[in-house]
Order: C-alpha cells, then structure tokens, then sequence
C-alpha cells in the first residue's frame, strides 16, 4: 500500500462523500453527538481542575495541621474520638518549638452567634495567634489581621471573612463596624478576601479573634486545639512533617513503637475527594460517551452498507482494473473514518457554543464566581482527542462494510444493476 | 504472426456453476490459443459460453478443470490479489456499459488503473494524457461522463483500457451501446490499435462487427463450435 494509493483514497472518500452531502452530515449525527460529549466532559473535567487548584493553592499546598481529627476520616472516626484533646498548652508548645517551617500557630474553632443591629447569624469563629495573619488562608481583602499587641491585650477586635462581610455589609465599609459575638461587641479590624471556592464555601463564612479573647468566650474546657503548620515549601513537607510528629508525640509522651495519638492533616486529603469526584464525572460521561459512539457507529455502519450495495458496480470497475482487496478495504475504511471525521468537524463549534452558554450561566446567572478560573474556551488537546476518537469509531464501524466490498466477485459486481 | 509468442493458453477448460439444486456447464471443454498481435472475435449467442470465456480470459473468474495459462502464469495457482495485478497490468477492459466512474473526470478514470499499479500520480497524469490523446480525445479530459456522448465515453474507457500498456485489450460489446456510425468510428479505432501492435479479443453477437477481427472464434453450449481465419 503506497502513500498515493491512501491519497488516493482520500480523494476518493472526499468526493463520494460530497455526492451525498446532506446524507453524510444526518448520518453523523450519533458521532456529532458523541464528541460534543467527549469535548464539553473533558472542559468539565478541566474547569473543575483549574477550580480546585485555585482552592488548593489559596488555603495553601504547603500547610500542615496537627488535629485531634483526620480530615479525611470517616472510618477513623471512632479513633479519633477515644484520643485526648490537644490542649491550649500543647499547641502552643508544639509551635514554639517547631524550626523547620515558616511558621506554626496554635488555633481552635468554635460556633458563634453573631449580631449585627437586628440581624442574627450563627458561623464558624476561629481563636488564633496574630501570625496567622502570615498564612495565605489570611490574606486581606481590606483592613488588616488583629496584632500582637491587640493579642496580649485580649483587645475585642475581629477580622471576618468575606462571605460574612458581603452578607452584613453588601455596600462594604466593613471595617470600623462593630458586631456583637456572643453578645460582645467586637470592632472589625479587617476582611479577608474571598478564598472559598468549590466545595469550600464555608471557609468564606468564618471570623477570627485572638486566641485569648476566644479563650474569654469560650473557655477551654472540653475543647480541642490544632496547630496549623506552613512549610514554606512544597520541598519542605515530609522535613516538617516529620519534625511535627517527632515534637508532638514527645510533648504528648506517646510511647516509642505506639501509633501517634493525634492526626496529620494536609490539603492532600482532599485531593483523594477531587479524584473520586473527577473519576465520577469521567465514567458517567464515558458511558454517556459510549452510548452515543455506538449509537453513531451503528449509523455509519448501516450508511456503509447501503453504500456498498449502491456502488457494487463501481466495486466490479475498481477490481476489474486491478484493485486488490486491500485497496477496496482501504478506500471504504477511509470513506467511513472521513464520515466520522465530518462528524467531529461539526461537533466542534457545538461543543465550543455549549461550553460558552455554560460558561455565562455559571457566572451571571447561577453567581457561581468559582467559574470564572475556568476557560472559556475548549482545551486544543481535546479537539485532538476528539479527532482520534472519531476516527478510530470510524474504522471500527466501517470494518464490517468495509470487508464484504473488498470480498466481491468482481463478475457479479460488474453485472449488478 | 505464427511465430509470435503465445500469450493465452487455454487447455480443456470447464466451469461449472451450483444453481440451487443443479450444476450448471458454462464452459465444458474449451481449448483456445492466442498469440500475441492478434485480433480476435469471440462470437456465440447468449448462453453459449461467450462471457464466461471472456471472465476466464480477463483472470475475472478461474476455471474449475483444465489450464489456462496467461503469459507463463498458471492462473489456477493464483489468489484473488495476484489476479487483480495481473488484470491491472496485463489486461485493458472496454465494456458495453463503457463502466466510467460517474464522479470522476475523464483524465481521473483514464488514472484509476495507474493509481492501482503505484504509479506516481506526476507520471500517472502525463500517461493519462498521452492515453486520451491516442484515442482523439484530447480536449475533452476535464469533462465527466455525463458531459460526454456515447461514443466519446468509449474513447475514454478505451483509453482508460490502453493505459497501462497491457498485454490483451479485451473488449466485450464495445459497439452495443453506440449508434452504427459512432460504432463504425469506434470499431476503426480498434484496427488502428491493432495495426500498432496491440493484442484485440472482441466478444460479440453481432456478425458484422466480428467482421473487423482477423480471426473469429465461435462458441455454442459451452464449446468451441468453429475456430477460424476472416478472409
């Protein structure tokens, strides 16, 4: 088989496939169908990428949490429950003693009531150290983190998240508002800006005070403290970790050989989430994707076969001077695949059309801000994807056709009418 | 002529066809030689045999007993894609039906069997060219078929046929489908190949048309009833 023999092919497949245009674009409708698929899943797939390594990266790979609780444990959850509480003390401790990272502060969490004139909302409030002010979690939209000074001073100042500050002040000018914590009246010191995004909303909606006017609120009784850890580096993490867990199970006495009593959490633990999520979106388009190509590739078969049954006689001219099979089987395969190929040419802009109307529904209409890291536009690699794809369901549905061509008599086929 | 070498040797071929229950006899026992730069016209009326001798010869069908040797080739040894090599470089087809590719130009149908053969489409063209200019057809090669008359789609096959400079120009019914004078002028064309060298068969009914070969086979029930010379 020469390269002007496919060529040939080519042209061939071309110029058949221009006599029956209209036929040609309605008999790819299953294929159109099929890319569409792939190519707005594979955007999906992408955009929710681009969004969770926005989340990630805002909250920071690089943080480290020592906790009473694993993050990502459901079946650890009894586990973690039988542990000891990490005291106020001991995370202190742990991040007085810490060398290795940037930076290690002690915090705890709790729910609180907030007020704010009429206006009554329970949310997540965070007692801290002013350091924390340093971590990317902390970055401030206005205003500024509370200080040592206010710290030592256990001074009433608070610094909100940007979900709550939209939702108390939706014309701004936050800071210098005072609102009351469990009745208490706080001065806002500053906003941080928006860093949740998908499925982290609830980071937006949190409050943070020193960790001695939290103390005040609250007390210590019967709560549990995490030392929040930034490395400084991706490079630097097992160094940290492995200084964290070295100092902590020395602060805790936890027995040489024993299974820490505490939990190390990083960002990673949600990785596995992202991937289960991605690998859920990934079979339900695949089989959506499978359903489509197999729908499409019955109709390219069945356009096939009446096409052979239509041009047996072209068949019987082709063989008769001096076509071997193969060549027969080539230029149908090639007809089929360029069918299929047509097929792809016209999901292209549909898909790209959809991607966009998904884009702005996002934005504009479902105020999902979170879509705005996402492209607007369809990734080239899937535009390539789609192509192989299509023509490789283009050979296999064309197969079958394709192989009773080149089986003809070429006497029977040149006395077909 | 005598002496020239023989290029079809057909030994008591026959061919048989299941059809349902019985098998039907095309060909029983047929024995032909023909050298080559003959002109020859195989005649017999439907059912005698005519065209299935005429696949045999074209290496479209293979016998079921017997010998046919093409040009030192056995074709009984031969598979389906040797036969078709044999057809592309030995064997020009001119059909009743002319059998052009409907959406194909006269010089792309004149390229087909040189695109089979691997012929480099540079070369491929000029022979396309040169072929269609034998046959008088010079300024008609960017038509399609469609555009052309009945005698000029002819042309076109008959070029399409002389292409490959093949051993045998093997036409079945050339002038069936033509009027008598543009059969006349299609029948000349012949003789004009012939008298260059080229090897004719013509498979016919019609008697007069037989009367342009130099040598006239006649075929009934599957046999050769007469084998002789035109005078």
């Amino acid at each position: 088989m020469t390269w002007s023999e496919l060529a040939e092919s080519f042209r061939f497949a071309t110029s058949s496939l221009r006599g029956n245009l209209l036929r040609a674009v309605l008999t790819t409708a299953g294929v159109v169908v099929g890319v569409v698929l792939v190519v707005v899943m594979g955007w999906t797939i992408n955009g929710l990428d681009a969004i969770w390594e926005q989340t990630i990266s805002i909250i920071g790979r690089d943080m480290i949490y020592i906790d009473k609780w694993d993050w990502a444990g459901g079946r650890n959850w009894r586990k973690s429950m039988a542990r000891k509480d990490v005291s106020l003390r001991q995370a202190e401790l742990l991040s007085a003693r810490l060398e290795s990272p940037e930076l290690a502060v002690p915090l705890s969490r709790n729910m609180a009531s907030i007020t704010l004139g009429n206006t009554s909302m329970r949310t997540m409030i965070m007692g801290t150290t002013s350091a924390y002010g340093a971590t990317p979690a902390a970055t401030m939209q206005e205003g500024r983190f509370f200080t040592p000074v206010e710290e030592l001073q256990a001074t009433n100042v608070v610094v909100i998240g940007h979900g709550i500050a939209n939702l108390l002040f939706p014309d701004g000018g936050a800071v210098g508002q005072t609102i009351k914590i469990g009745g208490h009246p706080f001065r806002i010191v500053g906003v941080v800006e928006k860093r949740g995004f998908l499925f982290m909303e609830f980071i937006d909606q949190q409050i943070f005070v020193s960790l001695p006017s939290f103390r005040a609120l609250y007390g210590l009784q019967g709560r549990s403290f995490s030392v929040a850890i930034k490395a400084g580096s991706e490079r630097m993490m097992d160094i940290v970790r492995s200084e964290a867990v070295g100092v902590m199970r020395e602060i805790r006495n936890v027995p040489p050989g024993a299974p820490d009593d505490f939990a190390v959490n990083e960002m990673k633990a949600f990785d596995t989430q992202a991937a289960s999520i991605r690998l859920g979106i990934w079979v339900v388009g695949l089989v959506l994707t499978g359903l489509a190509f197999l729908v499409g590739s019955i109709g390219i078969m069945n356009i096939m076969f009446v096409s052979v049954t239509e041009r047996t006689r072209e068949i019987g001219i082709r063989k008769a001077l001096g076509a071997r099979r193969s060549s027969v089987l080539l230029q149908f395969l090639m007809e089929s695949s360029v069918l299929c190929f047509v097929g792809a040419l016209i999901a292209f802009p549909i898909s790209q059309a959809i991607v966009a109307a998904a884009r702005w529904i996002a934005i504009d209409v479902a105020d999902f801000e979170a879509a705005t890291v996402v492209s607007p536009f369809i990734q080239l690699h899937l535009l390539g994807i789609a192509v192989v794809v299509s023509i490789v369901v283009g050979i296999l549905a064309g197969l079958a056709p394709a192989w009773r061509a080149s089986r003809l008599d070429p006497v029977e086929a040149l006395r077909y009418e | 002529m005598a002496d020239a070498p023989i290029i079809i040797d057909i030994r008591h071929i026959g061919k048989v066809y299941p059809m349902g229950d019985e098998d039907v006899h095309a060909l029983r026992d047929v024995s032909l030689q023909i050298r080559e730069g003959e002109y020859v016209a195989l005649m017999g009326p439907s059912g005698s045999g005519k065209s299935t001798l005429m696949n045999m010869l074209g290496c479209l069908d293979t016998p079921s007993s017997g010998s046919y040797v093409f040009k030192g080739n056995n074709v009984r040894d031969l598979d389906d894609d040797d036969l078709a090599a044999i057809r592309n470089a030995e064997i020009g087809f001119v059909f009743q039906t002319f059998n052009l590719l409907p959406r194909a130009t006269a010089l792309e149908n004149v390229e087909l069997p040189l695109v089979y053969s691997g012929t480099r489409a540079r070369d491929r063209r000029q022979m396309a060219i040169d072929a269609l200019h034998t046959v008088g057809l010079g300024e008609r090669m960017h038509h399609r078929p469609n555009e052309l008359s009945g005698g000029q789609r002819q042309r076109v096959a008959i070029a399409r046929a002389l292409v490959t400079n093949p051993a045998i120009i093997l036409a079945d019914e050339p002038t069936g489908n033509l009027d008598s004078r543009t059969g006349q002028d299609i029948m000349n064309l012949f003789g004009e190949l012939w008298r260059q060298g080229h090897t004719v068969i013509l498979v016919t009914h019609e008697e007069d048309v037989a009367r342009h070969a130099r040598r006239i086979v006649r075929m009934r029930d599957g046999n050769i009833e007469s084998d002789e010379a035109v005078t």
